[in-house]
């Protein structure tokens, strides 16, 4: 059967390998956009893998005053851990020395969810006493009297079981100039889209890993696969005229959500075609044995 | 289905007890049977056929046409559904009702929304003395829920209220928010004499600069409160176009009690 291929560029037959997490939304407002961000990237800092960060997090979009519940600017943000303990301490942390610092801000919740997960709730205590509760139709506040003003946060927000990490997208081209502008025109595609993020500095991961090492107590290391330096020496997966290869790593909501983001993920990097540079898309798998979403790329671009 | 109907035949000469006529205890009845609840409270007995013409089926929605302010406690432990009230109403308004929806499109007698704790009561005008205050045996008053006076209150508006949102668009009587242990009173046309008098916890928002304020409240200053914004826009999203913009006057009180309430006089 020959190659699907999209302007010239190969589709590998293969399928991205993605795990069940948990995740929720939390809405950051402040008052202009800018300090909205601000807070929002300073929350969701090196939260790039569960690795080693403790979450994976990202900025799933900006809002408009229309949208957010106090009619300031805000930013929706996403955060993922691998349960429910993980994510509340996540949450905690996260919200309690990036959202409640930060000049202005105010915290709602972003999600129903089947399960709620502390937001206000822990951080009240930093009132010291002086917190006001506000129930407003139903949802309970915190107003925690702070050196700014003051800062409004919602006591819960929801959780979901049915989030889904490590969508992803391999992408391998001519140069590391072409590989680089092609996943970046993919995440930006991306970012417009509801329920996910991607979570690596810029949506794009240069040193995609395989499980395990050499070396003890290395739980992961460079997937040597592909990495194009050891074409010569090790068992790859990269054609001879492959010299860059970079990662596209997408956590959602929801499966459907990382399925509509690699579709239109793959349309982006192919918009030029293969004069681009770009001679493959592939996407990482451990054989499909470990987790139980499988995203085949073939699918997704029919 | 059409909703269930109570017109009001002609005065009666005795108070009306209108607790019974709630959907959850209509649910299911024949008209027969509603017209024979005992609704008297003399020993007169008198039942809803004798004071009202009874039309329609749906119990989820029920009107009341032409009551008067003889009319108490309709809507009393309502605990879901729909009241429409063409005409005034007696005490005890919506009274430790949970949920649902009331709406009166005249004035309320005393304890209208007393010890409520969920649902939302709407009174287009005036609403008598203890409104959102403590129903009869009750220590504290409304616990929860949504209650709007579009006219003018009388005296004790939110006495020993603990949660909950009440909105005043005429002038409240003397001690609002007296002895309130927490909650939020937002009142738009001031208030009389002693407003958070005892007040533990709670709000008192006044969209304008009251005449008397306790000298047992202390002046924290102007600053921004993001609450204000969240509850303007919340209020919109129930219909109701107040503008409280972010900037307000913050006075803690009452100091001779616990002192962890506020007034917010927008600025």
């Amino acid at each position: 059967m020959p190659d699907l291929k999209i302007k010239g560029i190969t589709i590998v037959e293969t399928f991205a390998e993605a795990f069940p997490m948990v995740g929720t939304r939390i809405i950051i407002t402040a008052p202009t956009m800018e300090w909205a961000l601000i807070s929002a990237r300073t929350m969701t800092g090196f939260a790039t893998s569960v690795i080693a960060c403790g979450a994976e997090a990202g900025i799933e979009r900006t809002l408009s005053r229309k949208e957010t519940p106090d009619g300031r600017p805000g930013v929706a943000v996403l955060l993922f851990t691998m349960d429910a303990d993980k994510l509340q301490k996540q949450l905690r942390n996260r919200v309690g020395q990036c959202v409640l610092t930060s000049p202005g801000s105010a915290c709602f919740a972003g999600l129903e969810g089947e399960k709620r997960l502390k937001l206000g709730a822990p951080l009240r205590f930093f009132g010291d006493g002086w917190q006001m509760s506000k129930v407003l139709g139903g949802k309970r506040y915190w107003r925690i009297p702070v050196m700014g003003g003051e800062f409004l946060c919602e006591d819960t927000t929801g959780m979901t079981k049915k989030a889904v990490g490590g969508g992803n997208l391999l992408v391998l081209g001519k140069s590391h100039e072409s590989v680089l502008a092609a996943c970046t025109r993919a995440v930006k595609a991306m970012a417009e889209l509801p329920g996910v993020i991607t979570p690596f500095p810029g949506g794009i991961v240069r040193s995609g890993s395989k499980v395990g090492s050499k070396y003890k107590g290395q739980i992961a290391s460079t997937n040597d696969a592909y990495s194009p330096g050891l074409k010569g020496a090790v068992n790859s997966a990269l054609p001879l005229d492959v010299e860059a290869v970079l990662e596209i790593v997408i956590d959602g909501l929801t499966a459907d959500a990382i399925h509509t983001a690699m579709h239109a993920g793959i349309h982006a990097i192919a918009k030029g075609g293969s004069r681009t540079g770009v001679t493959h898309i592939s996407a990482g798998n451990y054989g499909g044995n470990l987790g139980p979403h499988h995203f085949h790329l073939k699918e997704i671009v029919g | 289905m059409s909703a269930l109907v109570f017109e009001m035949k002609d005065t009666p000469d005795q108070r009306l007890d209108l607790s019974p006529l709630v959907p959850e205890r209509l649910n299911g009845l024949s008209r027969k049977d509603i017209q024979a609840i005992e609704i008297g409270t003399t020993r007169e007995t008198l039942t809803v056929g004798d004071a009202f013409k009874v039309k329609g089926k749906n119990a989820q929605e029920i009107h009341f046409d032409g009551t008067d302010e003889r009319c108490d406690k309709i809507g009393a432990k309502l605990a879901g559904g729909e009241i429409f009230v063409d005409g005034d109403v007696g005490s005890q308004l919506g009274a430790r009702m949970t949920d649902g929806k009331i709406e009166v499109k005249g004035s309320a007698g005393v304890l209208a929304g007393a010890s409520m704790t969920g649902g939302h009561v709407a009174i287009r005008r005036d609403a008598g003395d203890q409104a959102a205050g403590p129903a009869f045996g009750e220590t504290m008053g409304m616990k929860g829920g949504f209650l709007t006076i579009g006219g003018d209150t009388g005296a004790l508006l939110g006495e020993r209220m603990r949660r909950g949102l009440v909105v005043v668009g005429g002038k409240a009587g003397d001690y609002a928010g007296g002895r309130m242990i927490a909650g939020t009173l937002v009142l738009r046309g001031g208030a009389g004499r002693y407003a958070g008098y005892g007040l533990r916890r709670g709000s008192l928002i006044f969209t304008e600069k009251p005449k008397d304020i306790l000298p047992t409240f202390s002046d924290s200053g102007v600053m921004e409160f993001d609450y204000l914004l969240l509850l303007e826009k919340w209020l919109r999203g129930t219909g109701m176009r107040i503008k409280l913009g972010g900037r307000a006057r913050r006075l803690m009180g009452d100091m001779a009690v616990l002192g962890k309430g506020e007034m917010l006089i927008l600025a």
